[in-house]
């Protein structure tokens, strides 16, 4: 269902008067780029993480961000700010309604960083209204949702990246590039870091819900399912339970280190067959027999790894191994493989490249890095992954229908349903 | 029989239709829950684990709770994942009755389910906005995405209110990539010319446009 770049061009451009971008180089005005040539962005939830991407957007001459809608008055105001400061104007609009900001024709584009219940409904909602999105990860709270999200992008002909930014930081991109260029030798085993398996069923106290305008509480639960209010949740402190975030806590880190996997073991294009969990660490094998271990790391340096960093990986084969992880120390079994020169140290954490991939593919209309079917894949496995954890038996899947062979417990888990009135 | 067709969603519910006769003891102290005076927290977290295990015995526990305004989406939750057509059924049942946001959330649940059954059920809400769950049922028959379903978004995007046309419009392109799947491509065909009619001058329009091209 995928629109060819110049199909779409062709025919959104002339139907919507979408705009034809020029590239800043092309303009010769010392980086500055015609306000009718920058790509417009609007942002839907934009916490703590979603400003550093802000950051990294506002930092591009050929942005320009124009509208904020959050559901707490606090957040949407120190993103208005944010944008004000850097234009010098007072432009940006703040809103508690992303419809105002989805309805948008002037909007190219949106940045989405709330919490992971809404990710993929927002997406599907933005891709509708035939917005590219940059999204922050884990982009899914189910394998249906990876699915759904993943159909929507395409369906519409969006542009899509997700927030994992680390496949566009050089030691992570260098890492897995030795593994696919053979220079290891025949990939055998592929390490990715994970935080502590864990889900939360217990709500906290309920306490007096603010007024609507300083935190919207039912637009922030959105698609999950109903709690009583408590600040703590919309303070930061949703992570763990089982409704606010999907996956047993695996996709927090594993839609970064899994997704390298992915990659690094050329697989982009499919999963594992088969998930077996130990304690906290889970072995995932290929129809290769590339073997998957997703175990444990952490910010107080869990688990055995030779770099140190969050979000590590490995990755090895026949004739020697490599490891990276966000401090953008990267380590080898052989100098060899450094010929050329080590790339150059970039903290994992940091979207400034991830985002350009992004800018660059919303002009060209390629795919970026980070696209909604890499996504997908990625996701799938970490959440099925997760399925096998909780179930605590082995669980083999099928990459093709990307459902689990035999299992209907496993596979009932796959989805949930999404609190009235959200739908896809 | 199950009523469903073989992709989507549903795939990962088939393999119950064999297990409907197999009783588990967590299901039977799980329905003891919300039969019992626990609170909203415990009846919650009841429907979570039903969603995983339930047999078609929790269906009349889980449809007496689609009226409750906080149960009633974790009871939806329950009745998604039972294949039996009795879950269906019991949606369909509850669609006379519920309100607001409980209605549309049924609405949606036969949608996910693509509950072929409940085409007639969803064609009259979707005609019927009195209701307020017409953009809710237009989307739920572009998820099912059969001929029948096709006809009614093709009706509602020829000459039904304009504020549902939009809503039409997305239903009508999922419903053309099911049909095109399941091989009748003219029926797609017609939808996404459907689009491009009722919607012009939208990118709604030129992605159907874009997509009847290649068909």
């Amino acid at each position: 269902m995928k629109l060819s770049r110049r199909c779409f061009l062709k025919t959104a451009a002339v139907a919507v008067g979408m705009p034809t971008f020029i590239p800043a180089s092309a303009l010769g005005r010392d980086g500055t780029v015609a306000p009718s040539n920058r790509i417009v962005l609007g942002g839907i939830g934009i916490g703590p993480r979603g400003r550093e991407d802000l950051k990294a957007f506002l930092s591009q001459p050929d942005v320009q961000f124009v509208a904020i809608a959050d559901v707490q008055e606090a957040r949407r105001e120190i993103v208005r700010v944010m944008a004000n400061r850097q234009y010098n104007n007072q432009d940006c609009v703040k809103t508690p309604e992303m419809f105002d900001v989805l309805g948008r024709k002037d909007i190219d584009a949106l940045l989405i960083a709330t919490g992971d219940r809404w990710h993929a409904v927002a997406t599907i909602l933005a891709a509708k209204a035939g917005k590219d999105v940059y999204c922050e990860k884990p982009c899914s709270m189910t394998v249906r949702e990876s699915q759904e999200l993943a159909d929507a992008v395409n369906r519409y002909g969006r542009v899509f990246q997700a927030g994992t930014q680390r496949r566009n930081v050089d030691n992570f991109k260098f890492a897995a590039g030795l593994a696919r260029s053979g220079k290891l030798g025949r990939i055998h085993t592929v390490h990715a870091g994970i935080l502590t398996l864990q889900e939360s069923h217990k709500w906290l106290p309920g306490e007096p819900e603010p007024a609507k305008e300083v935190v919207d509480w039912d637009r922030w639960l959105g698609p999950a399912p109903w709690r009583p209010f408590n600040k703590d949740y919309v303070n930061g402190r949703w992570r763990n339970y089982y409704d606010f975030h999907g996956g047993a806590a695996l996709p927090e880190w594993g839609a970064h280190t899994v997704d390298l996997c992915q990659w690094a073991a050329s697989a982009d294009d499919t999963t594992p067959v088969e998930f077996e969990a130990d304690g906290q660490t889970i072995y995932g094998r290929y129809a290769s027999g590339v073997k998957l271990v997703m175990r444990l790391s952490g910010f107080k340096g869990e688990g055995n790894w030779v770099v140190p960093g969050t979000c590590p990986v490995r990755f090895e084969g026949d004739e020697g191994w490599v490891e990276a992880a966000d401090t953008g120390k990267i380590a080898v079994s052989s100098p060899k493989l450094l010929e050329g020169g080590a790339p150059k140290e970039m903290a994992g954490t940091d979207p400034s490249k991830h985002v350009r991939d992004f800018l660059d593919c919303v002009k060209s209309r390629k795919k970026p890095a980070a696209n909604a079917d890499v996504t997908r894949r990625g996701h799938i496995v970490s959440h099925a992954a997760a399925i096998g954890w909780r179930l605590g038996r082995k669980v083999r899947f099928d990459p093709v229908t990307e459902t689990f062979i035999n299992d209907p417990e496993a596979n009932r888990q796959c989805s949930r349903a999404r609190r009235s009135p959200w739908h896809a | 029989m199950i009523p469903f067709r073989l992709s989507g969603p549903v795939a990962f519910l088939l393999p119950l239709a064999v297990l409907v006769a197999a009783p588990d003891p967590r299901e039977a102290k799980l329905l003891a829950v919300l039969s019992s005076e626990a609170g909203v927290q415990e009846k919650a977290r009841a429907c979570q684990e039903l969603a995983s295990i339930a047999s078609p015995a929790s269906v009349p526990a889980l449809a007496a709770l689609l009226s409750h305004e906080q149960l009633g989406d974790y009871a939806r939750s329950g009745l998604e994942s039972i294949a039996d057509p009795s879950a269906g059924a019991a949606l369909r049942k509850a669609l006379g009755s519920l309100q607001g946001r409980q209605l549309a959330g049924a609405v949606n649940s036969l949608g996910v389910r693509r509950e072929v059954a409940a085409v007639p059920d969803l064609q009259k809400l979707a005609l019927d906005p009195s209701r307020g769950a017409a953009a809710e049922a237009l989307a739920s028959l572009g998820m099912i995405g059969n001929a029948d379903a096709a006809k009614t978004l093709q009706k509602v995007l020829a000459d039904g209110p304009a504020n549902l046309r939009e809503a039409a419009g997305h239903a009508a392109l999922e419903a053309a990539a099911r049909l095109s799947k399941a091989g009748n491509a003219a029926a797609a065909r017609g939808l996404l010319e459907a689009i491009g009619r009722a919607l012009p001058n939208t990118h709604l329009a030129a992605i159907a446009k874009a997509q009847a091209a290649r068909r």
